[in-house]
């Protein structure tokens, strides 16, 4: 019994390294993948582990919103990876090297914003003493998830000032994030674009044009009618028809 | 055919591109009735064009007819409209005694009607049913095929077949009806007359099915005319004409002495005639025109499918009593070698889905030297390219189940 | 259970008991997804049967055909697996999956009765709502990886529809929670005990309504009649499992019927008293009086051994069983009503089903809501006493420092009773209000809705 008992460290350890591994597993697979409803897929993965994450750490709220609003929110983006990747081109998208290349300076470079920021506020550069005991009698991640959402829970207790002070939390980090995710959808829909036929011909130009566009082709139409008269057989073996002719 | 738009030089602009799809909608699919084949070309959701391919269920019947003796065709005629076999056999049997100028016994005459009249109202319930399946409800179209059944039945005591009856033929019909037929079916009437109001309830004033029948497909009378289309199709959309009425002479005789309405809406007021036809112990009760209907749409080429399922339980209740009244023979068959005389002769009968036309010419030989069929449901098909342009998908169902087209009728 | 299972084997807090725990929840629940939709595609066969005025299967199992679906089950295993040509076939075989997980996860914190549930959680509703929501995805993907244009209609229409009827339905959800002020379905459920007149649906008309509307969404939700435009199979063939053969189909069924299931146990938890009959047997005859229950009849089950023990009574445990019983009844009363509707009704068009949600719908469910807040706040006279119900809160450690600042006094004197209630699990702990935790959920789980 004892040696259940103390075999495996923590049973949650062995979660946290399985939710982790797969998120960011899956978020190779994103960078990696090249079509992109795979992609959207595996963002859909990476996000549902990082909201594994958020329950295991006992934070069900958070991890319920994760599930709600991010994995919700990449099911759009799904939709829209079906809807505008029906064209074949668009199906698998190569990456050049240069696009790797601008990718890494832009993506790192958010990166780099993105710690900065995370490490930014004063409070959370030094780990407070929290024993392990201590961190493991409670298994909750709530300050961590009301940080996210913009609350200092580490001041609670104080006074809300700081909060009023915008020093929120990890709420910069998180807009950064959702900016992100902004941008990439705003160039999905740039890349997607495309000339379309309008079908609403107010203007006397257009009108015009449709005209001489129909004219154009009413000699092509006149033209198969003829054809289909000139080449319809005339049944001569008919006895009515011959009838008549007598 | 739709033509390309590529070169169309239309104004040009930027928007999200979505594709347009070109999709098959069978011949194997569970809403195309048949065999039937449309291609659709659509925008998400938006059908833009619908192009309805025939030929899937052709057999040669005509060229077959040409080779066969009049009576020997009676069998192909069942395979046109297979829902409506009965009718199909009265139609060619009547151009064939127009031809020969043949004239049937009385008691021919009421037996017929009550027969055709049967085989409207089992043809009305299918095409009840499955237009219910059309619109994703199941349970009306069980409804449908149990009262069905219940005319195939008796269709069976009379002739032995359930769906393929050559019944009745040039001359007459191959049998008399079985002593106490009648009888069985004064009390399917009966029981039918108590089911019809359930069928009103299931379908005709649903909301949901109003909702997506009522403004859908409709179709001027102007339209209806051009295109030729008949029967509830063409009542439907306010034109007053049914073969049993204003047919060939002929034809309109058979029902001389039968009180009946013809089931088409006035298109000044938009009401259905008023019926002096004891129903159900009170006067016929119609349910009322929704708002939303337009003369011409879907919902009401089903509303005359449903009236005149009671107009034809009012024509055989006339005439079993006339066909008892009257007693002798009830026109025998003609010979299986009888001789055409080299004249042609063509005749159209309302058949359920419309004005079926047989044209046959003779050549002094038993077997006819030009056989050709006029099909309802080919000319009723033919407004489905105009009418499905700019709706929904879902709306093709609708539109083409409200249409009513058998395919083995179309392709003969 | 875990601290039972740590109990029973004198060891602490081990990761074996949290495995043995786990996998009796999960075995537990997977009967009730499997054999749950083995259950109701025989009843739907039965019933569409006698709607449509026929037998439906008699035969396989004896009597009234109940093996039906298991012997059809077989033959679906028994089918080849195909996968078409245009397919992507990755994600063509892993989509059934994730519909059944979704759709089996979402159990995890559905409540069977007092203390049976697979988890607690404190956000219960949102979470079993967030985890339905996932479920489009398999149709989704099945649609898109399918490689035909059928099944792609399918999907995007199933898309575009449980998007917009997430909305009515998660304003429906924040009724009851509101009411409760919790989204923990145990003390929600547990706040309806008694007669049934307890039970949320007569608190007030507008909870009355908002019952109405959370069952039509939520029929809308799970894809069925009239709403199933996803598989409109005289428009779309099959929709969105048009390609699917074999058991990677039946995926899909049971997927659908458990989701069918789920959603009909949270409307008979939110609105219909959950557990709680229509007359409290239980409470009648004496089987969970204060002293058989513990101190708090949930956490005592869940939290430890000496708490399991003493609900480990034959009273409370039958008591349980008439709780479970209870609540399984009325979700397939629901899935019956689902059923009923089905085969009655012809289905709606793609633009009728969003105008129905969006016109009709929405704002239904903001007057529901609106209309059962005001009720709250004016005080009105109320069909049910919820406030004397136990109520169970899986409080949180941060609260403790939160609660001395609120200057609210009357808040201060519940805490200060239900510290006397409710026995805490850490000694560190201390039960506040539950109020503070919830008044700020509530607004959140709006916005929510909102945004999608």
């Amino acid at each position: 019994m004892d040696l259940i008992a103390v075999a495996w460290p923590y049973w949650h350890q062995f979660f946290f390294v399985l939710f982790a591994a797969t998120a960011i597993g899956f978020g190779f697979g994103v960078l990696l993948s090249k079509n992109v409803v795979r992609m959207a897929f595996y963002l859909v993965l990476s996000l549902g582990s990082t909201a594994g994450l958020f329950f295991l750490a006992g934070a069900e709220f958070v991890g319920a919103m994760q599930l709600m609003i991010y994995v919700g929110g990449t099911m759009v983006l799904l939709i829209f990876g079906v809807m505008l990747t029906a064209q074949k081109d668009f199906i698998n998208m190569d990456t050049h090297t240069q696009d790797w290349i601008l990718a890494t300076i832009v993506g790192g470079s958010l990166l780099m914003v993105l710690l900065f920021g995370a490490f930014g506020s004063e409070d959370w550069k030094t780990p407070q003493d929290i024993t392990d005991a201590e961190v493991q009698a409670t298994k909750e991640a709530t300050p961590l998830g009301l940080a996210l959402t913009g609350i200092r829970v580490d001041t609670l207790g104080e006074s809300t000032d700081a909060v009023a002070e915008g020093k929120s939390g990890y709420l910069m980090p998180f807009i950064i994030v959702s900016i992100h995710l902004l941008v990439v959808l705003i160039g999905a829909a740039y890349m997607a674009r495309t000339k379309k036929l309008s079908h609403a011909t107010d203007d006397k130009s257009s009108r015009a044009k449709l005209m001489l566009f129909k004219m154009e082709h009413e000699e092509e139409q006149l033209e198969e009618e003829q054809y289909v008269v000139t080449h319809r057989a005339k049944s001569a073996l008919n006895p009515l028809d011959s009838e008549n002719e007598d | 055919m739709a033509t390309s738009k590529i070169d169309d030089p239309r104004v040009i602009e930027f928007d999200v591109r979505t594709d347009e799809m070109l999709i098959n909608m069978g011949p194997q699919h569970p809403s195309t009735h048949g065999v039937l084949r449309l291609v659709l070309r659509s925008d998400g959701e938006v059908v833009s064009d619908v192009e309805p391919h025939l030929g899937y269920l052709h057999r040669c019947a005509e060229k077959i007819g040409e080779n066969l003796t009049a009576r020997q065709w009676i069998p192909y005629t069942d395979r046109m409209d297979y829902l409506a076999a009965m009718n199909m056999n009265l139609g060619w049997s009547l151009v064939i005694e127009k031809l020969i100028e043949y004239d049937l016994p009385e008691r021919g005459r009421h037996l017929r009607v009550i027969i055709s009249e049967m085989g409207r109202i089992a043809s009305h319930l299918v095409a009840m049913g499955t237009y219910g399946l059309d619109l994703g409800s199941f349970t009306p179209f069980l409804y449908g095929f149990r009262e069905r059944e219940r005319i195939l039945n008796l269709f069976e005591e009379v002739c032995g077949a359930r769906l393929t009856y050559s019944y009745l033929t040039p001359g007459g019909a191959t049998a008399d009806l079985p002593s106490g037929w009648t009888d069985k079916c004064r009390e399917f009437l009966t029981q039918f007359k108590e089911v019809i109001p359930e069928l009103h309830t299931l379908l005709t004033t649903n909301s949901i099915f109003v909702s997506r029948t009522a403004g859908i497909g409709v179709m001027s009378a102007r339209m209806a005319i051009d295109y030729g289309c008949t029967g509830p199709v063409l009542r439907g959309s306010g034109v007053y004409h049914d073969l049993r009425f204003h047919g060939e002479e002929r034809y309109t005789e058979m029902y001389d002495g039968y009180v009946f309405d013809v089931i088409c809406a006035d298109p000044e007021t938009g009401k259905y005639p008023e019926s002096n036809y004891e129903f159900h112990g009170d006067k016929l009760d119609y349910p009322e025109i929704p708002r939303q209907a337009i003369l011409g749409d879907c919902w009401h080429r089903f509303y005359v499918r449903m009236l005149e399922v009671v107009q034809s339980v009012r024509l055989i209740e006339q005439a079993i009593e006339k066909y008892e009244a009257t007693s002798g023979d009830w026109g025998k068959p003609i010979k299986l070698i009888q001789k055409l005389p080299a004249k042609e002769a063509y005749m159209e009968t309302e058949a359920p889905r419309g004005q079926m036309g047989f044209y046959v010419v003779g050549n002094g030989d038993s077997i006819p030297w030009r056989v050709r069929a006029r099909s309802s449901s080919f000319c009723n098909l033919s407004v489905t390219a105009p009418l499905c342009q700019g709706i929904l998908l879902a709306d093709i169902p609708a539109i083409v189940g409200s249409l009513d087209v058998v395919m083995g009728e179309i392709d003969r | 259970m875990a601290d039972f299972i740590d109990y029973l084997f004198g060891i602490d807090d081990s990761w074996f008991s949290y495995l043995v725990a786990a996998l009796v929840a999960a075995v537990l629940i997977l009967h009730v997804v499997a054999v749950g939709a083995l259950l109701f595609i025989w009843m739907e066969r039965k019933i569409s049967g006698r709607i449509q005025d026929r037998l439906g299967p008699t035969r396989v199992g004896g009597k009234f055909g109940w093996l039906q679906t298991l012997a059809d089950g077989i033959k679906l295993i028994a089918k080849e697996d195909i996968t078409p040509d245009l397919a992507d076939r990755f994600l063509f075989k892993i989509a059934p999956y994730i519909g059944l997980a979704a759709s089996y996860a979402a159990f995890i914190a559905l409540p069977f009765a007092d203390g049976v549930v697979g988890q607690h959680l404190n956000t219960a509703v949102f979470f079993v709502l967030a985890v339905l929501g996932l479920e489009v995805f398999s149709v989704i993907l099945a649609g898109y990886a399918s490689g035909s244009k059928w099944s792609l209609f399918g999907a995007m229409r199933e898309a575009a529809q449980v998007v917009s009827y997430e909305v009515p339905l998660g304003m429906c959800v924040v009724v009851p929670v509101m009411i409760c002020g919790t989204m923990n379905l145990t003390t929600i459920a547990n706040m309806q005990s008694g007669f049934f007149t307890n039970w949320l649906v007569f608190n007030d008309p507008f909870t009355f309504l908002t019952a109405i509307i959370y069952f039509t969404c939520a029929t809308a939700g799970v894809n069925r009649a009239p709403f199933d435009l996803a598989e409109a199979e005289s428009e779309l063939v099959a929709g969105f499992h048009t390609e699917y053969s074999g058991l990677r189909w039946s995926l899909f069924f049971m997927a659908e019927y458990s989701s069918m299931f789920i959603v009909s146990a949270l409307a008979s938890i939110l609105f219909f008293g959950g557990p709680h009959g229509p007359i409290p047997i239980a409470d009648i005859l004496g089987l969970l009086p204060t002293e058989n229950l513990g101190s708090g009849s949930a956490q005592a089950f869940n939290e430890n051994a000496d708490g399991f023990f003493a609900a480990m009574n034959v009273q409370v445990m039958i008591a349980r069983v008439l709780g479970v019983g209870n609540l399984i009844l009325k979700g397939v009363i629901g899935v019956t009503l689902m059923m009923w509707i089905r085969w009655s009704f012809p289905r709606l068009r793609i633009d009728q089903v969003m105008t129905m949600c969006l016109k009709y719908c929405v704002p239904l469910a903001a007057i529901g809501f609106i209309g059962a807040t005001a009720w709250q706040y004016l005080d009105l006279p109320t069909g049910n006493a919820l406030v004397d119900a136990p109520r169970y809160e899986h409080h949180e450690m941060w609260t403790d420092g939160l609660s001395k600042n609120e200057s609210d006094v009357e808040a201060e004197a519940e805490a200060v009773e239900s510290v006397e209630e409710v026995q805490t699990p850490h000694a560190n702990d201390k039960v506040t209000d539950a109020s503070s935790v919830t008044v700020k959920t509530v607004p959140v789980s709006v916005e929510k809705g909102g945004d999608q």
